[in-house]
């Protein structure tokens, strides 16, 4: 650059005393490349961000040496002739740009505002005079909004710079006014004559926010500008996204078709074809914090006649477990799961058929139902309330309403969704899926809705919208129940069960890279010896993921960072079992019964 | 009353549709439901034990391999079907039919008289 001063070729942009015919001589000696067009496009965002930042040298240099003007002559004139103050240089170059706008009609609001800060300066530096007759003789005659006018009329009055500059809002001729006028003047103009203001800044965001829309676990509270440009971002899922098995839960003597984490996520209840329900303990340990193991807390038994447990649902405020029977399932038994003692058995008619149930948020009613057409309000203290008839219950599920009543959300054999109010008897259908329901799961905040469809996939709805937001696909499809279950500190994540006796994890926020929803893959958890039926999101541990399976065990599933705490700390039985991502479990108790049937 | 069903095939707990409809059909050995009688088109049919009927749709069934089979009406294509709850023969499904006249049948099932029941369901919903 001292070269470049001493040969006397000043062609600093900024300088308004240059004369452009000679810097435009000087750029034709200068260029030692060609660049093509897109280079060159390139050079002037580069050299416009360097200006921004203060490196004007350098941004000249840049100019030089590339032959890349970063405007057009009479735009570079314009710009140095409003930071010099030099208005009437600066009106000459605005009349030479006038041809370039892209809408005529803008052209008295440039003006306006030009001749604004004008006004505005002289007032400031006390040239009453001066700022009069601006006002009059150019401000006026332009015509345009008549309010601001009579606005900047009004501030002729005020006393001192100071008031002026409080009354205004306007920050003076030093706080960067100049380049203001000249960033909202910018927009006026096409690129070729003036360059949108912060190109490459804009730029890089776009790239950012981009990486972080195909981030496959986006899970971070930075914001865009905040993360770092030298490489593609990308979340580590080792942090979040469970994909280690830390422990084998082998107390059920058969397959075990159902698990929950309670509300609160203190437990876990499993049930299957052994007609127990197991109630376990979720501790979190104190040494490393944060890496929570479970314990066998209680066995309880739903009576040998009934097919086995089909499901079981935990009270909002986690201390009450509800479960229902897969045949005969007459009757549905509620206990008290600290204790383990029997609260309620009800039974309503023998011919009934209770095989899922949801409770309200009161935590005292809940519904029953199941395909033979029963659906039934019942709760704790009263027993049977009130039945809806004619309705194929297929899965259930509770949402609170705007009026603060509960809307009870149910899947019938005709593959609707429906809102029933029993309060008010009212009832409506919400959507109607396009394929036979297998079952459906809420989200803990209650807007959106995992349905699994047979040999479709898992689709997520949004309850407000009321339409599907994604449908998930990756899963292996056959003849069995399975669910899923929607968790993590956004709801961003869903997992199912599947028939290749892998667990399926999606990040429902990220996009594929042509943003196409369609084609979101699982992350497959391996270590199961069946068929995974069910799975179960920690409420409050985000990253715990439970799974019951066919091959007796129930597994449970943590990031990799906090299983790697987890198996340290293991002191008793239930070891660790195999490993996640990379198939290969070589657990010492998985026992598989027999060969699963082929499926047709 | 309680349904008789072989333990060792059962994996997870099987996924039953149901048609719905006024008039069910059910599998009579273990009570599955199977179809109704909006679905019904004849009833002039005959299987392996008397009477059958010929449904146009039919869910809960497993089928079996393609068989080539003569029958009374012509040369046919057809898989055997049973319950998919308890794996009960109750019938078969015509994939294809080489005479033209009986081409009617492709995609039909039949599900003999003697293997299932019929019960009572109730009004369908209107649709909405």
């Amino acid at each position: 650059l001292l070269e470049l001063m001493e040969n006397g070729s000043g062609c600093l942009n900024g300088s308004g005393a240059a004369d452009s015919a000679e810097k435009a001589q000087q750029q034709q000696q200068c260029p030692a490349v060609q660049l093509s067009e897109r280079n060159c496009e390139a050079v002037r965002v580069i050299g416009q961000y360097l200006r921004e930042l203060g490196l004007a040298r350098s941004a000249e240099a840049l100019v030089l040496e590339a032959g890349c003007p970063l405007e057009s002559g009479a735009a570079a004139q314009f710009r140095s002739s409003v930071l010099l103050g030099d208005w009437d240089g600066a009106e000459a170059s605005l009349a030479s740009l006038r041809r370039a706008l892209w809408r005529e009609s803008s052209w008295s609001e440039i003006a306006f505002r030009l001749a604004e800060q004008r006004y505005l300066e002289l007032l400031e530096s006390g040239a009453h005079i001066a700022a009069l007759c601006v006002l009059r003789g150019k401000l006026t005659p332009l015509q345009f909004s008549p309010d601001r006018l009579h606005r900047l009329s009004g501030l002729i009055m005020c006393s001192g710079p100071e008031e002026l500059r409080q009354l205004s809002g306007w920050s003076g001729a030093a706080g960067g006014t100049r380049q203001a006028l000249l960033d909202s003047v910018e927009q006026f103009f096409p690129p070729s004559v003036m360059l949108p203001p912060k190109r490459l800044s804009v730029l890089l965001d776009q790239a950012v926010r981009a990486q972080v829309s195909r981030c496959r676990h986006h899970n971070t509270s930075l914001s865009p500008d905040q993360l770092t440009l030298l490489a593609d971002h990308s979340c580590q899922a080792a942090a979040s996204v469970p994909s280690v098995c830390s422990q084998v839960l082998d107390a059920h003597q058969d397959e075990v078709h159902v698990c929950q984490f309670s509300p609160n996520g203190r437990f876990l209840a499993t049930g299957g074809r052994d007609c127990v329900a197991i109630v376990w303990l979720v501790e979190a340990a104190a040494n490393p914090p944060g890496a929570p193991r479970v314990r066998h807390h209680l066995t309880l038994r739903i009576g040998e006649e009934r097919g086995g447990v089909a499901w079981l649902a935990w009270s909002p405020d986690s201390r009450l477990l509800l479960a229902c029977a897969a045949e005969e399932a007459t009757e549905v038994i509620v206990w008290e799961a600290e204790t383990g003692d029997c609260i309620k058995k009800l039974k309503h008619r023998d011919e009934d058929s209770l095989t899922t149930a949801a409770w309200l948020p009161d935590s005292n009613h809940f519904v029953v139902g199941g395909n033979r057409g029963h659906f039934y309000l019942c709760s704790v203290d009263v027993g049977f309330e009130k039945a809806w008839d004619f309705i194929r219950v297929v899965a259930l599920a509770t949402r609170r309403e705007d009026d603060g009543g509960t809307a009870v959300l149910a899947a019938d054999t005709f593959a609707r969704i429906r809102r029933y109010r029993f309060d008010t008897m009212q009832d409506e259908t919400l959507f109607r899926e396009d394929g036979p329901v297998m079952s459906m799961s809420i989200s803990q905040d209650e807007t959106l809705l995992a349905v699994c469809v047979a040999s479709a996939g898992v689709h997520l709805w949004d309850l407000r919208l009321r339409v599907c937001r994604r449908r998930l696909h990756g899963l292996t499809h056959g003849a069995y129940l399975l669910h899923a279950s929607i968790g993590g500190p956004n709801q961003d994540f869903v997992a199912s069960g599947s028939h290749d006796a892998r667990v399926c994890v999606w990040h429902r926020g990220c996009q594929a890279g042509d943003g196409a929803q369609q084609h979101l893959l699982p992350d497959k958890l391996s270590g199961h010896g069946g068929l995974v039926s069910c799975v179960s999101w920690n409420p409050r541990h985000h990253g715990m993921l439970a799974s019951a399976s066919d091959d007796c065990t129930v597994r449970i599933w943590l990031p990799a960072s906090l299983a790697a705490a987890a198996l340290a700390a293991s002191a008793d039985g239930t070891g660790p079992g195999g490993a996640g991502f990379s198939s290969n479990g070589c657990c010492s108790s998985t026992v598989s019964k027999h060969q699963p049937p082929p499926l047709l | 009353k309680s349904p008789e069903f072989n333990a060792s095939y059962s994996m997870g707990r099987l996924h039953i549709e149901h048609m719905g409809g006024e008039r069910v059909f059910s599998c009579a050995n273990c009570d599955c439901p199977l179809t109704n009688r909006q679905q019904l088109i004849s009833t002039r049919f005959t299987g392996a034990t008397g009477r059958a009927f010929l449904f146009n749709r039919v869910v809960n069934l497993d089928t079996s391999e393609l068989q080539d089979r003569v029958m009374l009406t012509g040369r046919h294509m057809v898989r055997d079907v049973s319950c998919r709850k308890c794996k009960t023969k109750l019938g078969w499904v015509y994939e294809f039919a080489t005479e033209e006249s009986q081409q009617y049948k492709e995609g039909k099932i039949i599900l003999e008289r003697a293997l299932i029941n019929e019960s009572e369901g109730f009004p369908d919903p209107v649709k909405d």
